[in-house]
């Protein structure tokens, strides 16, 4: 058994290793962490450093990998790349799905066969409500890659994000939706909006703080962070309040330091938020 | 204006967060918090060496500002000027130890001078001479040279450090060297 092992199954640590792929994005949510953008700066991990961190996440003992940005599937390498990490561990990629032209459905084939989810974003079964955080045309396009995904043999998980309390009904609709697109109870996650990056400017979700998010060794191009909810940007700058390590290669040295942190971590409300 | 972003207090990273615990931890910290995990040994480190240790306060910070000074550190040798006089130092002992008067002149302790001797070749680049090797070890135990050697290594570290990254002194720093009437510093000799 290793160290991580050993963290993992003791509930210290997730299984899971996050990759934050990029920062830029197509969209420009209200509620972005990472104040993601077309024109922001573009903190890319790169292939193969994605592949190297799969790789010595297996050999360390973590279970599942996680790719988020900034929007991942911006990078042309990204499809071949998950399908080689997802022969190492098993991958969900998260993705806004505005993105999908045919061509790039196309490519999602090199996942036939292998473990690799998507995860996209959806926050209301209403076009104007969902737009109104993510942007014009946000939901069609998403209603209309969602079943062409699940269509080809790809598992879909729907997260839905909550700027603000639902109105009575609204969660029932979504959910009659996402069943319609295909994608089933048991894969539709909601989440508060977390009150950091942009949400932050904008007043939006709840203040977390380490106790509050789950230990997610989350890897990006300028350090590794506590949580996928961690690696986030406030005023162009990336915050640094949830930075474990700068050292990321070899993935054992941020590794250790996540499970050094988590022995000492005060007690919190990670499992009564559920930001996962 | 340091070269380098100072880390405040609201966006310490997790293994440098104790470092903040007491209060502001001041500007080398808060440069080295950009790289915690390097921080949490390195602060540590020179925090051990330059403090009370074995060897006694006096010997430590005539090692400390004149190698400070040697290395032309503004940040260091103001810091250890004030360090020095509340040490006990008198104010011609801090000229001469700041390069501005002969050390010759105002040492005249032979285990003082062949300690600073001692200091000023470490800091030297190229070889130390047997001759500074002897006379240290003429008064001072192997324990005691390793630690000044380190000593003189922890200090250098800081003052390329502060150097490089043109850390701004602290302002009661600033205040208290003028009060004492002495220059701000660093100009290598
Ligand atoms: S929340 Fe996601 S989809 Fe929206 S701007 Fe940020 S990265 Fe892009």
């Amino acid at each position: 058994m290793t160290a991580v092992v050993d963290a993992v199954a003791a509930g210290a640590i997730g299984d899971r290793v996050w990759l934050y792929s990029n920062y830029h994005c197509n969209l420009a949510c209200t509620y972005c962490l990472t104040e993601s953008a077309p024109g922001v700066a573009r903190r890319e991990l790169g292939a193969e450093r994605l592949l190297r961190a799969a790789e010595q996440a297996a050999g360390l003992g973590f279970g599942a990998l996680g790719v988020t940005g900034g929007e991942p599937f911006l990078l042309a390498y990204l499809p071949e790349t998950l399908a080689r990490m997802a022969d190492v561990l098993p991958v969900v990629a998260l993705t806004n799905a505005t993105y999908f032209s045919d061509e790039r459905l196309e490519r999602l084939s090199a996942f036939a066969g292998r473990p690799v989810s998507l995860q996209i974003s959806l926050d209301a079964a209403e076009p104007d409500r969902n737009d109104l955080f993510r942007g014009p045309e946000s939901f069609r396009r998403v209603v209309e890659a969602v079943p062409r995904i699940v269509a080809r043999g790809i598992r879909v998980r729907i997260a839905t994000t909550e700027p603000a309390a639902l109105e009575p009904g609204a969660m029932e609709r979504l959910c009659a939706l996402h069943r319609e697109l295909g994608v089933p109870d048991e894969d539709h996650v909601v989440r508060p909006v977390v009150r950091r990056g942009r949400a932050s400017t904008n007043h939006l979700g709840v203040p977390v703080g380490m106790a509050e998010l789950p230990p997610e060794l989350t890897i990006t191009a300028e350090g590794a962070f506590w949580s996928p909810f961690a690696a986030t940007v406030h005023g162009r700058r990336l915050d640094t309040d949830l930075l474990v390590t700068r050292t990321t290669d070899p993935l054992r040295i941020p590794a250790e330091a996540m499970i050094r942190l988590s022995e000492g971590r005060p007690a919190g409300d990670d499992a009564t938020l559920n930001i996962r | 204006m340091a070269r380098v972003e100072l880390i405040g207090a609201d966006q310490a990273p997790l293994l440098a967060r104790p470092f903040y615990a007491g209060g502001d931890p001041g500007v080398i910290a808060a440069a080295m918090a950009q790289v915690p995990e390097l921080m949490e040994v390195a602060l540590p480190f020179v925090g051990r060496t330059l403090g009370p240790t074995a060897v006694d306060a006096r010997t430590k910070e005539l090692v400390i500002l004149h190698v400070s000074a040697l290395l032309g550190c503004r940040y260091c040798v103001a810091a250890h000027t004030v360090v020095a006089i509340d040490t006990g130092l008198d104010r011609d002992e801090v000229r001469a130890l700041r390069c501005e008067a002969p050390l010759v002149d105002v040492f005249a302790d032979e285990r003082e001078r062949a300690v600073l001797a001692w200091a000023a070749a470490v800091a030297a680049t190229g070889p130390v001479g047997d001759d500074v090797a002897a006379a240290v070890r003429r008064w001072c135990t192997d324990a005691e040279v390793v630690e000044l050697t380190l000593l003189v290594t922890a200090t250098m570290l800081l003052n390329r450090f502060c150097t490089a990254l043109d850390l701004p002194s602290a302002p009661d720093t600033l205040a208290r060297l003028a009060r004492e009437g002495f220059a701000a510093g660093g100009s290598p000799p």
